[in-house]
């Protein structure tokens, strides 16, 4: 009751009733609400009938509740009141304490407080499900990169065996057309693989040791056939000044300059190309390289340039220039990975001019000649060497062993998934596996590793064996290597390539 | 004689208890979240399959921060059932509910208790049941006061339940 009183002091807006033990108003006030005496309670509104329960439950002599914050809606409004009530033999006393305001107020407060925290949370939310989608995007395109690669695998690998046999010149030309596309074809699924890559951050950027002329050199040599057959000059110029061997990521650099170029030479019809690499600055063991790549084509109007490195941006009407607007977003992509500048300056009909300014690093101490890529022989312990193809995927099969048997030092079995490959090596002794990745029942990856531990023959255990298949990421890779694997071939392959790993890794083990 | 029974809404705040209150007793769902300070109160009369009429008075209590144990007791006097709600889009709104529950059932061993997991709309229910299995979270319906799954069907079977 005392603290009933002190209540009353401070507040106004306070209403009293008087209720029987039945429910029925014997006395009431209508300071807050309009009910009436001789009416029920219960009718008045629903949180009353909590009295049946204290009535029925509690020692009606001294039972006395408070219950704060309870909206009430009164003909319309409504009252935010903290409620007590006192039961004794005969009656029930129930007070309110009109606090709408300051309730109100605190609402405001509390408002806020939740919709943060929940803001927050639906943020986090979309986070995931943008993350999720982004997941999902790539798992789609390294499927879609694995089933486009596949058959493109066959193309370019039978029009080289096409090409090696007597072709009328009219053939000869159709196969040149269909290599020409399929190349295309395949850049084309680089560039997809490398936006998806830049996109999810998982671009990695190597630093490793190269001679900085072979990749001039290879990109003169590439172009200047081209240049020729065209009528176009080419001219590369290399500042003498830069070190022999810089620490970098060769393959970026040459992606970036290739790219480059690639554009240059499609869009100049006459006059020249120029490539011109100089010196920047050096400091310590590190200098800047300044590329400029300037060619005499169409050129780009002003107000293009600003889009030039946007994705999907292609400004040429002339549907024979093949391209798919990506190259230019993956160039500017691979130069920001490498902490670099590109910077472009055109004028339509007098040609563009591409500046770009990379990082390296150097040796600081003399440097040693590179190793250059060794050479391997078949060893000459016998003719034929047996090689154990596990592949499902019946073009490829048809290929590979194409390649194998036109070849003339290999005899090639076939297993068309890992089980049949089990079998096949306790069966046989092989020379070198081929292992596909992906097949069913059990996988390449299962496979390599069931012959690595599962045996005691070393002529079993030890086999040479080369993972096979259109998955080109460095997590697929690893996981070979993990696995047991010696080496990788990523499909579409060249036959120069599937002959010197086959060669390199049998004549490594004839070595051991 | 009149059947009325006390039923309490329980849970996090923001996870949906006023949603669906509203829902049930007045078919209506806004996008717009309001906080609940305090409690409302209202009467949602229930036709039982035995002809019996049930006034069910709902409690929409204001959401907790932390635990259940910090939702003021003055409002579970008197209940008969609580409902404790949850969002499955908010694993924090869930990952003490065992311990909630045990306090519950210790405190008011005579109450019934029911769990709900709300806004199924936005997550994949597949997904969504697979996850509270794994974590050994009890729920006995999965609704969505927005899209009006399963609310109404939960409170008929709740009104059988309480007045057998």
């Amino acid at each position: 009751m005392k603290n009933h009183q002190n209540q009353l002091q401070y507040n106004q807006n306070i209403q009293s009733i008087t209720v029987s033990l039945d429910g029925t108003i014997i006395d009431t006030d209508t300071n807050l609400f309009s009910w009436k005496s001789g009416t029920s309670i219960y009718d008045a509104h629903p949180f009353f009938e909590i009295l049946k329960s204290f009535i029925e439950d509690d020692d009606p002599n001294n039972a006395e509740f408070n219950l704060p914050c309870i909206h009430f809606e009164n003909d319309g409004d409504e009252r935010i009141c903290d409620v007590s009530i006192q039961i004794d033999s005969k009656q029930v006393l129930i007070t309110f304490f009109d606090y709408s305001d300051k309730y109100i107020e605190l609402n405001g407060i509390a408002q806020q407080r939740n919709e943060s925290i929940l803001i927050t949370k639906e943020l986090e939310l979309k986070n995931q499900y943008l993350l999720e989608k982004e997941e999902f995007k790539n798992s789609f395109i390294a499927n879609i990169n694995h089933e486009i690669r596949t058959p493109l695998t066959s193309i370019l690998g039978f029009i080289e065996v096409l090409q090696k046999t007597s072709l009328s010149f009219e053939q000869e030309e159709l196969a040149r057309i269909i290599q020409r596309d399929s190349q295309h074809l395949h850049a084309l699924i680089d560039d997809m693989i490398d936006i998806s890559k830049i996109e999810s951050g998982k671009l990695k950027i190597v630093e490793e040791r190269f001679t900085f002329s072979d990749l001039v050199d290879g990109l003169h040599e590439s172009y200047s056939k081209i240049a020729e057959e065209r009528g176009i000059r080419f001219e590369t110029y290399v500042d003498p000044n830069i070190q022999e061997y810089l620490i970098g990521d060769r393959m970026r650099v040459y992606q970036i300059l290739n790219n480059l170029l690639n554009n240059a030479f499609k869009f100049t019809e006459e006059g020249k190309i120029g490539l011109s690499i100089t010196k920047n600055y050096q400091r310590t063991n590190k200098l800047s390289i300044n590329f400029k790549i300037e060619d005499t084509g169409m050129g780009i109007l002003e107000e293009h340039l600003d889009q030039i490195f946007d994705r999907f941006t292609r400004f040429s009407k002339d549907l024979q220039i093949s391209g798919t607007g990506l190259g230019l977003a993956i160039v500017k992509s691979l130069v920001d990975k490498l902490n670099g500048e590109i910077k472009v300056e055109s004028e339509p009909e007098k040609g563009t001019t591409f500046n770009i300014k990379l990082p390296f690093k150097f040796e600081v101490t003399k440097p040693t000649p590179e190793r250059k890529k060794k050479k391997y022989t078949l060893p000459e312990t016998k003719k034929r060497f047996r090689v154990l193809l596990v592949e499902d995927e019946e073009t490829t099969q048809y290929l590979v062993m194409k390649i194998l048997i036109t070849h003339g030092s290999f005899y090639v079995d076939l297993a068309i998934n890992g089980e049949e490959a089990i079998k096949a090596i306790e069966r046989r002794n092989y020379d070198l596996v081929l292992m596909d990745l992906r097949m069913s029942k059990v996988d390449g990856y299962q496979a390599t590793h069931m012959i690595r531990n599962n045996y005691g023959d070393e002529v079993i255990s030890k086999v040479p064996i080369i993972g096979f298949t259109a998955n080109t990421n460095e997590t697929e890779r690893d996981k070979c290597f993990r696995a047991g694997m010696d080496d990788f071939i990523t499909k579409p392959f060249k036959r120069e390539e599937l002959i010197y790993k086959i060669t390199k890794q049998i004549a490594k083990k004839a070595a051991d | 004689m009149k059947l009325s029974k006390k039923v309490v809404l329980l849970g996090h705040f923001g996870v949906g208890k006023t949603s669906l209150f509203r829902r049930f007793i007045e078919n209506e769902f806004s996008e717009e979240y309001k906080v609940t300070l305090g409690v409302q109160i209202k009467k949602k009369v229930i036709q039982l399959p035995d002809g019996r009429e049930l006034s069910m008075i709902i409690w929409d209590t204001e959401g907790h921060s932390n635990s259940v144990e910090d939702t003021r007791k003055s409002y579970l006097l008197g209940s008969h059932a609580f409902i404790y709600v949850f969002d499955l889009t908010r694993e924090d709104t869930y990952k003490n509910l065992n311990q909630d529950l045990a306090y519950l059932k210790e405190t008011y061993n005579k109450v019934i208790i029911k769990t709900i997991g709300n806004k199924v709309d936005l997550v994949s229910e597949k997904i969504a049941v697979k996850n509270l299995k794994e974590l050994n979270i009890p729920f006995d319906c999965l609704t969505s006061a927005k899209t009006n799954k399963n609310v109404k069907n939960f409170f008929l079977d709740l009104a059988e339940e309480i007045t057998k």
